[in-house]
């Protein structure tokens, strides 16, 4: 397991609840989501800034 | 565990006035108790008279010659009920038990705890009685007249300050992500809060008027309900399902782009309006940009429970934060899609808003707020829940009820809007929808009968619920184990 790996998969408690945390990752599909929303963002922010677009 | 710690055990909420600090405990259960119990009764009270107002579409004169009882004064006492009576109520009893804990001290001016919970529930109560007299500010989900906003600004502000000076004082150092969306939830909250109902009545008049209004009503959606509705979430979800929270960074992903996306939703109920056209845009692409922050909770969520559906089967609470999770993807997919302009045109002055706002507030937050009730009340009890086919009816007569309704109402309000959008009469449009209202009725009955019995095994629970035995030597913070929550 890579240093990448192991860190995502680090777990960290808190003892007062008793609840665990996966450090984590950001899912391929959900990051592409992401891009795929910030460029329509810029786009339509673009076009219709004004109702001559 | 300390001989007051087993009296509470052993004689429930009825036991006196129980401080934190004087049973060593982290956090007073007769308060938290007191909380459910109160949030119980609004979560009945509010979503019957939603019933009633209902009722009146399909029969117009029903209770319609008693001015108090007429749709105008009641349809109010719906909405603040369920946004300030149930959902909020339960928060704050829930904020009581999840931020001591979180923080490993006990909760910050922990005595003005008692005080909160009487300013609260009177107020509401007196909130409520105003309105249907017909004592309205005219600021929708701000309704409350000078009288009432007053004690609950101070009640905002007390469990603001509560919050702050326990996250202050913590003894752990990691902030878990409740924390985060609970704090900010309380800040953001008092600030609008007197923004709403100090403010905007008194000021900016006209359009500008509309505007703000567009603010601090999205601002009470996703600056109170949202992030706190998110906190209790996240708080339950992975003891629920008895693993850990899938990611740390997703839950900072969504965190922050809620805070950065939302303050600039307010204006997309104002689309085709006189509000300046690049004001609109920019609502417009921040309704559609909390698509990241609902896609990426969804995803933790989910994430959470992969390999832990017998959860779903054997605890309630998980079973109210999943299907909780399923009607918050839905209802925000259509929320940030019915901003875009084409959308607003065939939707808007439809019910398809209206089966909206029902899925998020209700389908959503109250469903995760009921998940945290269903937790923390056999726990701080030490009872068993009372009777489980009572718990399963309340959560099915919900989803049944409730899906219903929520489809019913998206449904009625695109064929009204194609309906208008052909040129049909207004006055048509509304005899067309009859049958859809009164299905959304009988879902809605479906849904309170479902409340009621929920909450009734709740409070019985609390009172003759089979005591769980304390293990000799348990530490004073020990919560038994109940079965199916």
């Amino acid at each position: 397991m890579s240093d990448k790996d192991s860190h995502s998969e680090s777990i960290t408690r808190y003892e007062g609840p008793g609840i665990e945390e996966r450090h984590g990752i950001v899912p391929t599909w959900l990051a592409i989501v992401y891009a795929v929303m910030f460029v329509w963002m810029v786009w339509y922010t673009i076009v219709f800034w004004t109702d001559k677009g | 565990m300390s001989t007051t710690a087993n009296a509470m055990f052993e004689h429930g909420p009825a036991t006196p006035r129980v401080y934190a600090t004087a049973t060593g405990e982290l956090f007073d259960r007769a308060l938290i108790l007191r909380y459910m119990a109160a949030a119980s009764f609004w979560l009945v009270f509010a979503p019957t008279v939603g019933a009633i107002v209902a009722l009146k579409f399909n029969y117009y004169d029903f209770l319609g010659h008693i001015s108090w009882l007429t749709w105008g004064r009641l349809r109010p006492v719906h909405v603040m009920g369920v946004v300030f009576g149930g959902f909020s109520t339960a928060v704050i009893g829930l904020t009581y038990y999840i931020v001591p804990r979180l923080c490993g001290v006990p909760m910050y001016k922990e005595r003005w705890g008692h005080h909160i919970f009487w300013m609260w529930n009177v107020g509401l109560a007196v909130g409520f009685i105003s309105l249907a007299l017909g004592y309205n500010s005219g600021i929708e989900a701000g309704e409350f007249p000078l009288w009432v906003s007053i004690p609950v600004e101070i009640v905002l502000c007390m469990l603001t300050i509560q919050v702050l000076g326990t996250v202050k004082n913590r003894t752990e150092q990691r902030l878990y992500v409740t924390l985060w969306y609970l704090t900010a939830a309380y800040i953001w909250t008092a600030l609008n809060y007197a923004f709403g109902h100090f403010i905007l009545p008194y000021s900016m008049p006209g359009v500008n008027n509309a505007a703000m209004h567009g603010l601090y009503i999205h601002y009470v959606v996703g600056l109170w309900i949202t992030p706190a509705g998110l906190g209790v979430a996240y708080y339950f979800l992975p003891l629920a399902a008895k693993r850990p929270l899938y990611s740390h960074k997703l839950s900072l992903v969504g965190f922050w782009a809620l805070a950065f996306f939302y303050p600039f939703v307010g204006t997309h109920h104002y689309i085709y309006s006189p509000i300046p056209y690049w004001t609109q845009t920019i609502a417009i692409v921040a309704s559609m940009m909390l698509i990241i922050p609902v896609w990426t909770v969804v995803a933790n969520f989910y994430g959470t429970f992969v390999g832990a559906w017998k959860q779903f089967q054997d605890s309630f609470p998980a079973k109210f934060i999943i299907i909780g999770a399923l009607y918050y993807f839905i209802g925000c997919f259509q929320g940030s899609t019915e901003a875009l302009r084409e959308m607003q045109r065939l939707t808007h002055f439809t019910d398809f808003v209206i089966g909206h706002s029902h899925l998020t507030v209700f389908g959503t937050f109250v469903i995760w707020a009921t998940a945290g009730m269903y937790w923390v009340t056999p726990r701080l009890a030490g009872r068993e829940l009372y009777s489980k086919n009572c718990a399963q009816w309340h959560y099915w007569l919900t989803v049944v009820g409730f899906s219903i309704m929520a489809f019913d109402l998206t449904i009625q309000g695109l064929m009204q809007g194609t309906m208008l959008q052909a040129g049909a009469d207004f006055v048509d449009s509304m005899s067309a929808m009859k049958p859809y209202w009164f299905v959304r009725s009988l879902a809605g009955i479906t849904m309170d009968i479902g409340a009621a019995l929920g909450f009734w095994n709740l409070y019985m629970t609390i009172k003759h619920g089979k005591l769980i035995p304390v293990p000799p030597g348990a530490p004073a913070n020990y919560l038994p184990e109940p079965k199916w929550s």
